[in-house]
């Protein structure tokens, strides 16, 4: 299969007024036609930033200063506004975080999705109405066509997420970015999602990428998942992989700190010490050095880039000194 | 495909921001006071010229300065006109005058100040600038220099034009105070309109459903037509109705004080400033018209204040 989304190098500064700070370093990610990956980090580690970046959605003080992104074969950090605003939506469908603020408050959710129809295909108003009504229907909503005339408040949280779902699929995407789509649900809503969106891709065949802090999620939906950390990736491995024999210091640490069913009751959760690092003040060598336990001389000085861990498959890599030639699972 | 889960029913009264806020100003008895009375203030002067027992103009000089009766509610005034029907004819002059002054300050604030909260840098400070040099002009004073410098001139080609067309438009005199006077008060009026457009923009760009619109592709203009503009509408309404009333109140200044809507035009303003004259014996001349500008004036504010707390439930203690 060829990359249908390519990310050499990226960088992200934010403009500050004591000069540039950089947030992402240099990230390194590909995705696959129909594939699905999952990216998992802390909050801040630049996974949303890497994303937005690549369709213009920055926020303002916020740039991409350097690295490519190749995008079903075109440079995308290098389209203008106006060409970025065509690819938004018809060729890079998002899903956000907050499904309560997401919708306009003000617009009944048929002409929402019709919107984002009339754009992106040009139908006429009854026939994006029409074809709204699918949508709703393809992402589980009961009674799909009475629904089109409530408004958003009307709908529970789920549902709106569901409605989120049916206006980033308007424009038929070949890449559906969710960013943390389910943070803000029930738990039991939270599966119901993941199962939807992993439905709807095999079903329309579109890749996904899905952000999330959350490792446990994303175990049933990605088939590779990407471990980022202050601005990099730091392991990057098809999702048993990752599970089964964590690499990197980090993806260990996260896993470590899942509960699991036979943890002692009351017991704390093993947690990693030490903060990530504040953008601008990023050690010179490796980013995690400064918290992980592993950490030898080489770590402090210089930058470990991926490559692929030793005696395991070889799409599993990770950008780690001690662990990725050690050659055996933790 | 996973089973949606139960639908939960939903009020069975489906309510939007607007019935609740509906709701909300309803249980306001001031409110609703306001509303009732702006209401029949409407109605009058939409329907003036059917509802008066008497022309406005018409003068009966055999019954000057009658005193209030069944026949006249209000009296008459100097030139045995009756008051009553002046008060009304007063309510159209001051409503067109508000409607007019406000709408075309709401038209320049809202352009104004949603460009420079949408599109922010280098519009924002330059359109902001206008915006404080604009608020800093006196109102009275700018109507009085333009009634001064403006107005003869005017005047003068207006009488020539119709010296030479013979169109009756060009006598009317009327026309001259209203797009004069009350054209340069809307133009110093929309500062505050272009502020709080401005405001409200500013603060809506960032919220998750306009970036969410961003990432559909949507162009500027519709994000800022049907995503940011139609959420700004509710501080909006609550200043458009105070704006109402400031500009009733501004126009009765103007008309009293001799620069507004000039006799025989009857006008709150102008009748008040008559009646100030022979108070001491006639006071129905200015009581009349001085009630129903301050009645009107304390309705707006009720219905301002209860439009406020009924559309920005959070502010509420």
């Amino acid at each position: 299969m060829t990359a249908l989304l390519d990310i050499n190098g990226l960088t992200i500064d934010i403009d500050r007024d004591s000069g540039p700070a950089r947030v992402v370093d240099g990230i390194d990610l590909s995705i696959l036609e129909g594939e699905s990956l999952g990216i998992v980090g802390e909050s801040g580690c630049g996974k949303s930033l890497t994303m937005l970046s690549l369709v213009g959605l920055l926020p303002n003080r916020i740039r991409a200063t350097g690295g490519t992104a190749h995008f079903a074969g075109r440079e995308l950090l290098r389209l203008s506004p106006a060409e970025l605003r065509k690819i938004r939506g018809a060729q890079i469908g998002f899903i956000f975080q907050d499904p309560m603020t997401s919708l306009n408050p003000v617009m009944r959710i048929g002409d929402q999705i019709a919107e984002a129809l009339i754009y992106q295909t040009g139908l006429d108003k009854p026939a994006a109405m029409a074809k709204a009504g699918d949508l709703l229907e393809l992402v589980g909503i009961p009674s799909p066509r009475e629904r089109l005339m409530a408004y958003p408040h009307e709908l529970s949280g789920g549902m709106r997420q569901r409605v989120m779902i049916a206006i980033g699929l308007a424009g038929s995407p070949r890449l559906l970015i969710a960013d943390e789509p389910t943070t803000a649900l029930d738990v039991t809503i939270q599966a119901q999602i993941v199962d939807l969106v992993r439905d709807l891709k095999d079903r329309l065949g579109m890749s996904v990428v899905w952000i999330t802090h959350d490792l446990a999620l994303i175990a049933g939906l990605a088939d590779r998942i990407a471990v980022l950390y202050a601005g990099t990736v730091v392991e990057d491995a098809p999702v048993d992989l990752i599970f089964e024999r964590p690499t990197h210091p980090y993806t260990r640490g996260l896993l470590a700190s899942l509960p699991t069913l036979t943890d002692r009751p009351m017991s704390r959760l093993p947690s990693i010490g030490g903060t990530p690092p504040e953008p601008g003040r990023r050690p010179a060598g490796c980013p995690f050095a400064p918290r992980c336990t592993l950490a030898v001389a080489a770590c402090q000085t210089e930058v470990p880039r991926l490559r692929p861990v030793a005696g395991s498959d070889p799409r599993h890599r990770a950008a780690c000194f001690v662990t990725a030639k050690e050659g055996a699972a933790a | 495909m996973t089973a949606g889960p139960v639908i939960t029913p939903t009020d069975d009264r489906p309510t939007s921001l607007w019935k609740d806020a509906w709701r909300r100003l309803r249980r306001n008895r001031l409110a609703v006071a306001g509303l009732a009375i702006l209401m029949l203030l409407i109605f009058v002067a939409a329907f003036g010229p059917w509802l008066t027992p008497y022309d406005f103009l018409s003068q009966n000089l055999d019954a000057r300065n009658l005193p209030p009766s069944l026949a006249h509610p209000f009296g008459t005034d100097d030139l045995g006109r009756d008051v009553l029907s002046r008060v009304i004819y007063g309510a159209r002059t001051a409503f067109l005058v508000a409607v007019l002054v406000t709408a075309v300050a709401l038209f320049i604030g809202v352009v104004l100040g949603a460009i420079a909260g949408f599109y922010g840098g280098r519009f924002d400070k330059a359109l902001m600038w206008v915006t404080d040099m604009t608020m800093s002009v006196p109102q009275l004073l700018l109507v009085v220099v333009i009634n001064a410098s403006l107005k003869q001139p005017i005047t003068l080609w207006m009488e020539a034009r119709y010296m030479e067309t013979m169109n009756p438009i060009y006598r009317n005199s009327a026309i001259i105070d209203f797009v004069l006077v009350f054209g340069s008060m809307a133009l110093i009026s929309w500062p505050p309109y272009a502020r709080l457009v401005r405001a409200q923009v500013l603060s809506i760009r960032n919220r998750p459903y306009v970036t969410a619109a961003r990432a559909l592709g949507l162009t500027n203009r519709i994000i800022l037509m049907r995503y940011i503009l139609p959420n700004a509408v509710g501080p909006l309404i609550v200043a458009v109705s105070a704006g109402l009333g400031t500009a009733m109140v501004l126009e009765s200044a103007f008309s009293f004080l001799g620069i507004g809507v000039n006799p025989p035009t009857p006008s709150w303003g102008n009748m008040i400033s008559d009646g100030l004259r022979v108070w001491t014996n006639y006071p129905h001349l200015l009581l009349a018209p001085a009630a129903v500008l301050a009645i009107v004036t304390v309705a707006f504010n009720f219905l301002g204040d209860g439009l406020n707390d009924a559309l920005n439930p959070k502010g509420q203690k």
